[in-house]
């Protein structure tokens, strides 16, 4: 008898830029001008998308609105690291995953406009529609990593959470799966600090998130989710290792949630103004920002040309989110059932007759056909 | 005072006098619940009574199980309606049943808030009204207010009630609603109905912010000579079998109303007591009006969804043409 090791873990933490946005030689991933760019132009768009979104709710022309302020490495960069086969699940802070991956602005505004259209990504990518019910994703994740393990199609999944979600007994069974089944899929926490009011500290007793992937036997890594170099590289590294056999890997980005939880929060009830102010220095696209100017692909001309751009396509993108006609209300019988049963076909006859007679005639009048599959 | 202030109110008074009342919920502490409802109670009982959790619904519940049969009595909060169906392995397996898999030897005495129901243009998974399917759990007991002051009486009722209650929060009426509510602690008793209207040709019954669409259904019957009452349930399970069979034996023509599918809703088994024990009083068989069989949509299409005055009088006079 006698008390020994069996098993030990470490966690690591990758960083690549500084605060000022120079890089660390040995572990710059030493991207493409293009890629690059191409990272930078996507988070600045983001960034300038929210500014107007949150704008629009508080103008009564948008719905509840989830602001990601501040964690723009986080959502873009996995996202653009992807290749169109590979499954995006995001959670429902997601509109820059999707826009990385090609979905158009307009669709994220009717979603949170509260129209059911704004359900649009992209038909030549895996997009996931996100999940609401926190956490809800992520065993849906591991299962589409499986087949796609099945099928050898060469995909993995990405899945996001939050530093809340990684308290939901979801990502517990997720990574059992996803550890006992070797399967080619990526949990990628924003850890921004904030579940609503609740901080990071209450939920989990651990000093990392990244060392809860050592409980499954998969890989866990901590990055600063602000250093967009940093995620790119660890979520490539995981790609590679998902798709070589190698099993899933749990990243843990730090990052910080600068805005409300939704435009429904009022984060002041519940934060300390310094917290927020020092992590406003650590912005990661002012860092990205700084690290292309230094390699001598970036400055102030250009990106006041970008920043003017990026304006002009988000207010074509709210141009068309408001000259979409209202959705016909019929619209909520389609798509229910492959084929819709006696139950759903009486219904709808009866709305159809409601419209007809309804004294908001002339609105019904003027909305457009039906759209989707019926019956 | 609004409703919401009325729980908030609820809440206070039956932690002053219990010292083993705790508030348990994600956002519920410092932040007071986003829609305010534990408004104050941190800072007037501190961290130990009014807790900020993991987010972690189907912790929470079974941590409150936890709690109660150990000498606790939790209220815990699921933020929303469209977070519950993640909690129903706890209140179907042991919430519900540990008084009787126990028999008698513990029992769960806990309070599960959640808000309830749509037409506030809340995002997706917040405007559900998933009261079917804890009444169709045995063991609990299910109520839903529709006034401030029911809204007290019912939370100081529930927290003293030595079985667990799920307490549906009508989230439309939160500001909405406002009305007198008597400033000491007092019960409205749970399994009592109100009559909200009275009336002697036909009985809307429901429960929730239905109740107004169900006033407003039976003012505009009145312009058109009908004389409509509406019983507000309050309580959902058990309900008040002598409210019920009243005012269905009185008028003989009864419309239920609510904002959930219709499949299978507790309408369809308050429907089937009527048939089963006052069938030769009625003049035309009950109707039921609930939402259409599919999804709660986005909310730009909610007021299609969720039955509006207009649909419960049509139901109305479908029955009173039988």
């Amino acid at each position: 008898m006698s008390l020994r090791t069996v098993a030990e873990s470490r966690v690591q933490r990758l960083e690549v830029l500084g605060e000022n946005g120079k890089a660390d030689p040995s572990v710059d991933p030493k991207l493409s001008p293009e890629i690059l760019l191409k990272m930078y132009r996507t988070m600045v768009e983001i960034r300038a998308f929210d500014e107007i979104a949150f704008k629009l709710q508080r103008q009564g022309r948008l719905g509840t609105y989830p602001q990601i302020l501040g964690q723009e490495a986080t959502q873009v960069v996995p996202a653009l690291a992807l290749e169109p086969k590979d499954w995006l699940v995001p959670t429902y802070r997601g509109q820059g995953a999707y826009f990385a991956r090609g979905m158009k602005l307009r669709y994220s505004l009717l979603y949170w406009g509260g129209d059911d259209r704004g359900v649009h990504f992209p038909e030549e990518t895996n997009d996931l529609i996100f999940a609401i019910p926190v956490g809800s994703h992520l065993t849906q994740a591991a299962g589409l990593a499986w087949a796609s393990k099945l099928k050898k199609d060469g995909a993995a999944a990405l899945a996001y959470l939050g530093d809340g979600a990684s308290s939901k007994g979801d990502l517990h069974e997720a990574l059992t799966f996803a550890g006992a089944f070797k399967l080619p899929v990526i949990y990628l926490i924003e850890n921004n600090h904030w579940a609503i009011s609740v901080p990071r500290e209450r939920q989990a007793a651990c000093e990392t998130l990244a060392q809860k992937a050592w409980g499954y036997g998969v890989c866990g890594l901590q990055v600063d989710g602000n250093d967009a170099l940093a995620v790119w590289r660890a979520v490539s590294e995981a790609l590679d290792c998902a798709r070589s056999g190698g099993g899933a890997t749990l990243l843990e980005c730090e990052t910080y949630r600068l805005g409300h939880h939704t435009t429904a929060d009022d984060a002041t009830r519940y934060r300390p103004a310094a917290e927020v102010e020092a992590w406003k220095r650590k912005d990661p696209v002012l860092r990205l920002k700084a690290y292309l100017e230094g390699r001598g692909l970036w400055d102030e001309r250009r990106d006041a040309d970008l920043r003017a751009r990026a304006q002009e396509m988000i207010a074509e993108e709210v141009r068309a989110y408001e000259a979409f006609p209202p959705p016909n209300p019929l619209d909520m019988f389609a798509n229910n059932y492959a084929r819709a049963p006696w139950a759903l076909i009486e219904q709808r006859a009866e709305l159809e007759k409601i419209l007809r007679e309804s004294r908001d005639l002339e609105e019904v009048a003027s909305l457009p056909p039906p759209e989707g599959r019926f019956p | 005072m609004n409703l919401v202030g009325a729980v908030n109110e609820g809440l206070r008074q039956a932690m002053a006098e219990d010292p083993r009342v705790l508030v348990l919920g994600e956002d519920v502490g410092v932040n007071g619940g986003v829609f305010r409802a534990t408004e104050g109670l941190y800072k007037e009982f501190g961290p130990d009574r009014v807790v900020d959790t993991p987010l972690a619904e189907l912790g929470i519940v079974g941590a409150s199980v936890g709690l109660a049969i150990n000498g606790m009595r939790p209220v815990c909060e699921i933020q929303f309606d469209g977070f519950l169906p993640t909690v129903m392995d706890q209140v179907i397996c042991h919430m519900g049943r540990m008084r009787n898999r126990t028999r008698g030897r513990y029992s769960i005495p806990m309070v599960l808030r959640a808000p309830h129901g749509g037409l506030v243009h809340a995002p997706e998974h917040h405007s559900e009204s998933p009261e079917a399917y804890f009444c169709h759990t045995p063991g609990i007991k299910v109520v839903c207010p529709s006034t401030p002051e029911d809204a007290k009486g019912l939370m100081i009722a529930a927290v003293r009630d030595p079985d667990p209650v799920v307490y549906f929060e009508p989230k439309a009426l939160y500001r909405a609603a406002k009305g007198a509510v008597p400033s000491g602690p007092y019960e409205t008793p749970i399994g009592k109905a109100r009559l909200a209207r009275e009336g002697s040709e036909l009985s809307f019954v429901s429960w929730g912010a239905m109740v107004y669409t169900c006033l407003r259904a039976a003012e505009l019957l009145a312009e058109r000579g009908v004389s409509a009452e509406v019983l507000d349930l309050r309580t959902l399970t058990p309900v008040d079998i002598e409210a019920l069979l009243g005012t269905a034996e009185k008028t003989g023509r009864v419309v239920i109303a609510h904002e959930a599918p219709n499949a299978g809703s507790w309408a369809a088994e308050l429907s089937s007591l009527i048939h089963e024990r006052a069938m030769l009083k009625l003049k035309a068989p009950v109707r039921r009006v609930g939402s259409w069989d599919i999804r709660m949509p986005l909310f730009r299409l909610e007021k299609y969804y969720i039955p509006d005055a207009r649909r419960l009088v049509r139901a109305a006079e479908e029955s009173l043409a039988f």
